[in-house]
């Protein structure tokens, strides 16, 4: 049960986001800065272009690294596991631990603090992209940002009934 | 609040989680939930546990009061 992937399952959602979020900050941040200096008229052009390209690609690969990781690892839970597979495409999200109803129990509560602070965070989410003076791109970054916050939220207490005690 | 004496009666017929939560279809861990007291299992579990355990339910499981009630 320890190693059961369901149970790791948010942390690679929590990967998949932050190297998202790395992406998009790639994508957008600023090419170059200008300081100048008055007077003597001296001006220093810093151009990230290279920095910039260099954490966009390392985060696509990185994705696709960790992607496939994911998948061989699906793949062998699934081996594992003929009763309790995991689809590759579900409505339901893979990491309810429905196998008995103690597990049912835990899942409950881990989601209903999820729920908690999802009522809270999307109608702050919503005045923040609608007042937001900030460029689109962080109020893609705030939803990644709860996005990631409800999987530390939800790992956090699904894991907090599993430490491991001797039989 | 549901108290149990099921890590009680399991130590006593040398069961461990896993032989106990094999026998009553659930993972280990529900039984560890259960002797821990965060949850309290149903009808159809405590009667299968109090078999497993070779006693009654009322035997296995009793509620005692919270300290706030007492006062």
């Amino acid at each position: 049960m320890k190693n059961d992937f369901r149970l790791h399952y948010p942390l690679w959602m929590m990967g998949f986001i932050v190297v998202l979020g790395i992406f998009l900050f790639g994508v957008n941040s600023p090419t170059t800065t200008d300081i100048v200096n008055t007077e003597t008229e001296q001006s220093v052009l810093v151009e990230y272009s290279t920095v910039e390209g260099f954490v966009i690609l390392g985060s696509i690969i990185l994705y696709l690294l960790m992607l496939l990781v994911f998948y061989i690892q699906m793949k062998r839970h699934n081996k594992m596991n003929p009763t309790q597979k995991i689809p590759s495409f579900a409505i339901r999200p893979p990491e309810y631990l429905e196998q008995d109803e103690g597990m049912t129990h835990i899942t409950r509560k881990a989601s209903q603090k999820v729920y908690t602070f999802m009522t809270w965070s999307l109608p702050g989410l919503a005045v923040f992209a609608m007042f937001s003076p900030f460029s689109r791109i962080y109020t893609v970054l705030a939803i990644l940002l709860v996005a990631l916050i409800q999987y530390v939220i939800y790992y956090r207490e699904i894991r907090r009934h599993f430490k491991e005690e001797p039989e | 609040m549901l108290k149990n004496r099921v890590k009680e009666l399991r130590a006593r017929y040398s069961f461990t989680q896993s032989d106990l939560g094999k026998q009553v279809d659930v993972t280990r861990q529900t039984i560890a939930f259960i002797e821990k007291g965060e949850f309290s299992p149903s009808i159809t579990l405590s009667l299968k546990l109090a078999k497993a355990l070779q006693t009654n339910v009322d035997e296995l499981f009793w509620l005692e009061e919270d300290d706030d009630n007492e006062k």
